[in-house]
């Protein structure tokens, strides 16, 4: 079972790395986005799919993140090594305040986390003497750190191409750790948890804070890639998709979240060139998950696995 | 000192509004377990239909019935085709709901298109009147006060003091105990999610003679409206009607004095209730 | 202070106006076999909840081991050896067998944190783990996840669960409930080897089970404590015999 999920990643790592041979910048840039918000997604998974909580709020440290470190290196003239840090640092710090929201839980926490997001929304939107209003921030440069500068779309999507493998494994190794166990644990049964002697409060609060972090490292790749943020980056849409990303990609797994990011950004892009309706598109993707493919992809995939008769997963 | 009182009442008439909204919300949630995140984009469409309807016929009261009674239908047909699968999963619930959400949103947009439109004020309500106490005050947020006072007494005394609302009540505290009683539990639900429909489409068209309508606002409207059910407590008529006056009292005094901080003070006390009183004031469990 | 294992002191629960534990007292010595017994509605399982942690008590004290503990979480608690089962089955039913055991052991264990190391990779811990299912039958069925077990294996499990977390007070809620009279025979066994290290305090409707293990009886009825004694002494009294064999 390992084996053949490592030689499946090894496969997708070499087309990715060979992506900019084989197709044109198009391509690239698209599967860089896919990246980024895979990244993002995968933020939302480690509480929806391991803690079962439900976070529409993620869109907020990414924006937040992303916004620290254009201000810092278009208004201060800071450099990369300091501003990418510094947003990563800041996002993370708001996912610390926010994580109150863990002090609810179901119905609840979904509807604070929504609201809570609409917070970020509303001060990127109204605080236009900080934030730029709608306007955002523009002209962000390429990253630079010392000697190494990226100076081509093809350099920064092998960079961000790194980063997410190297963020996958990392993911990959907390998920099977025991604070992992523990998360599953507390979204199969918390109250048999705390009779265990976990404080369940407490793992909550640290994987809420530690999926803040991955989704401000997104926000940090998606700045440089982007070269500007505005409030659109905070909204409400933006949260709900990373979301639906891991669910149609295959919530509790690593590569879901990237899959779904991949099959939402691509129905995106075909069906804007056709048709004008794209978010009702999207509205049916919704409705078509929920009643047809609660498990995603992944999901989709191990029943057929199940049913053609290999040994369960 | 009248600026204090005029944002007061600026407050009082978004409570007014926020509470038809909300209070179907929570009801819904109470009784259904269902958590709809439709509700702002009912409430969009609604306000979309009614200002068509003011249109053609120039009667802001069919406006009114028209916007409520389109939501009405609509919501009928989500709760009959795609709510009634998803149980009491509420993630699959605010999955559904929101892609219902982005489809009328997105149908909308290409029907009344992208600009800001009001719904226009009745004759009889333009202009401003005289309040006691020699203040000068827009006749419609005064009538909006009123409609509001009059829904929320109306729905007080069904909700405490009818047979039905007894059986509500029974219902939002203990379900499978009034099916038991032989009650016919869908039936009752369909008329509940009915009302919310209504109040929601009927908020719409009110909501957009003074605030505008435009693609984005359903999803502003929903989070006052859930700011008002977290603070009130999910599934609490009362809750809703408290939470609608802190809300609508924080976002007046809020534009006033921090415009630039606006959503932020709105959310900071909501905040602190997570600290000290995470159901919410008169909550039921979630 | 004392050798007692567990101190009860005038503990009440209310609910709205009605009070599930109504001035309760009861001490446990350490090593001791007591058992709770009473109709529905005693009160019994109210008052488990409340010596664990996961309900606040209205009035009173619970103090284990010499320590007051009435107002600590309820994870605090097993840190500091209290354990319990549920009268109705609480397991992992999406994890598989060997995962519900890895979460019990290391429940009490610092590494519960680690934010690195898989578990898999932790061997002692998984020798442990299928020590734990060995012991009531299990362990052919580690990888499986725990919704397919049967009611009894899931009693069973509930058991294992309960005794991996380094228990000093072992509070079993009804261990019997439900089974078939073999399974009965299998978990009463389990149960009478534990060692005199454990504390137990279990709540039991079959009276064989019940008085074939306890050191010690307290009936209760209404909430209160109505009579305490050894298991003769309960079986003998008229009033007993009425309140609770009287509804049987």
């Amino acid at each position: 079972m390992d084996r053949s999920r490592a030689v499946l990643a090894l496969v997708a790592l070499a087309a990715f790395a060979l992506l900019p041979f084989a197709a044109g910048p198009f391509w690239m840039g698209l599967a860089t986005q896919m990246l980024i918000f895979g990244l993002l997604a995968l933020s939302t998974d480690l509480l929806l799919g391991h803690a079962g909580l439900f976070s529409l709020c993620h869109a907020s440290f990414f924006a937040v993140s992303a916004y620290t470190v254009a201000i810092l290196q278009v208004r201060y003239g800071a450099p990369t090594a300091l501003a990418a840090p510094a947003g990563l640092l800041v996002g993370t710090l708001l996912a610390a305040v926010f994580g109150l929201a863990v002090r609810t839980r179901g119905v609840y926490f979904i509807l604070v986390t929504l609201a809570l997001g609409y917070v970020v929304w509303g001060v990127a939107h109204r605080w236009s003497s900080f934030t730029g209003g709608d306007n955002g921030v523009t002209n962000v440069p390429f990253p630079a750190v010392g000697p190494f500068r990226i100076e081509t779309h093809t350099g920064y999507y092998y960079l961000v191409l790194a980063v997410i493998a190297a963020c996958a494994l990392a993911y990959r190794a907390l998920v099977r750790s025991p604070f992992g166990l523990a998360l599953r644990g507390i979204k199969a049964s918390e109250s048999r948890m705390r009779s265990l002697g976990y404080r369940t409060g407490l793992h909550l609060y640290a994987a809420f804070v530690l999926s803040g972090a991955i989704a401000s490292l997104a926000g940090v790749l998606y700045v440089y890639y982007n070269r500007f943020v505005n409030p659109v980056s905070a909204s409400f849409p933006v949260s709900v998709e990373a979301v639906l990303m891991a669910i149609v990609g295959g919530t509790g797994t690593v590569l879901g979240p990237f899959l779904g990011s991949a099959i939402i950004l691509g129905l995106r892009n075909w069906v804007s060139s056709f048709f004008e309706l794209y978010a009702a598109v999207l509205g049916i993707v919704f409705i078509a998950t929920v009643l047809w493919a609660p498990d995603g992809i992944m999901g989709l995939a191990r029943r057929l696995r199940e049913r053609a008769g290999v040994a369960p997963a | 000192m009248t600026s204090a009182i005029l944002q007061a009442i600026n407050g009082i008439s978004l409570a007014a509004l926020l509470f038809l909204l909300a209070s179907g919300f929570t009801l819904s949630f109470g009784l259904m377990r269902v958590v709809n995140m439709a509700h702002g984009a009912y409430y969009l469409l609604g306000g979309y239909i009614g200002l068509s309807v003011a249109r053609a016929t120039g009667s802001f009261a069919a406006a009114l019935v028209a916007g409520g009674l389109a939501v009405v239908v609509l919501g009928l047909a989500v709760d009959r085709f795609l709510l009634r699968r998803t149980g009491e999963n509420h993630l699959a619930q605010v999955l559904l709901t929101v892609g219902v959400a982005f489809v009328i949103g997105d149908v909308a947009l290409r029907i009344w298109g992208g600009d800001f439109l009001k719904v226009p004020v009745p004759v009889s309500l333009r202009g401003a009147m005289e309040l006691p106490g020699g203040l000068v005050y827009p006749t419609y947020r005064v009538a909006l006060i009123l409609l509001g006072t009059v829904v929320g007494a109306l729905l007080w005394i069904l909700y405490r003091k009818t047979q039905i609302g007894a059986v509500v009540r029974a219902g939002v505290d203990d379900r499978e105990q009034v099916a038991a009683t032989g009650i016919n539990v869908d039936r009752l639900f369909v008329m509940v999610s009915a009302l919310a429909s209504f109040l929601a489409g009927m908020a719409g068209v009110a909501g957009g003679a003074f605030l505008t309508l435009y693609p984005g606002a359903e999803w502003e409207i929903l989070v006052y409206a859930l700011v008002v059910v977290i603070v009130g407590g999910l599934g609490s008529l009362g809750g809703a009607m408290i939470g609608a006056l802190v809300v609508g009292l924080l976002d007046a005094y809020g534009r006033w004095l921090l415009p630039e901080f606006s959503y932020f003070v709105l959310f900071a006390p909501m905040a602190l209730l997570l600290l000290v009183r995470p159901r919410g004031i008169a909550g039921k469990d979630a | 202070m004392t050798a007692d294992a567990l101190r009860v002191r005038g503990l009440a629960k209310e609910f709205g106006g009605l009070r599930a534990v109504d001035d309760v007292s009861l001490t446990v010595g350490a090593g001791e076999r007591r058992v709770l017994i009473g109709p529905n509605g005693a009160g019994k399982t109210t008052l488990f909840h409340c010596v664990s942690g996961s309900l606040r008590p209205s009035a009173g004290e619970v103090v284990l081991f010499g320590r007051e503990i009435t107002r600590l979480a309820e994870p605090r608690r097993t840190a500091l050896g209290m354990s319990r089962t549920f009268q109705i089955s609480n397991v992992f039913a999406d994890l598989a067998l060997i995962e519900n055991m890895s979460l019990a052991l290391l429940g009490t264990d610092r590494r519960k944190w680690l934010l690195h190391r898989a578990v898999s990779a932790f061997g002692a811990l998984r020798a442990r783990g299928m020590d734990g299912l060995a012991r009531v039958g299990l362990e052919h069925r580690a990888d499986e996840p725990a919704r397919t077990l049967s009611y009894g294996e899931r009693r069973q499990l509930e058991l294992a669960l309960a005794l991996n977390t380094n228990p000093r007070v072992l509070l079993l809620d009804e261990p019997c409930a439900g089974l078939s009279p073999a399974e009965r025979q299998r978990i009463s066994q389990a149960i009478a080897r534990l060692p005199r290290e454990i504390t137990l305090v279990m709540i039991e409707h079959d009276m064989d089970v019940a008085l074939g293990l306890a050191d010690r009886v307290t009936v209760m009825h209404r909430g209160k404590v109505m009579l305490e004694g050894s298991p003769d002494e309960v079986q003998a009294d008229p009033e007993v015999r009425e309140v609770y064999f009287g509804h049987v």
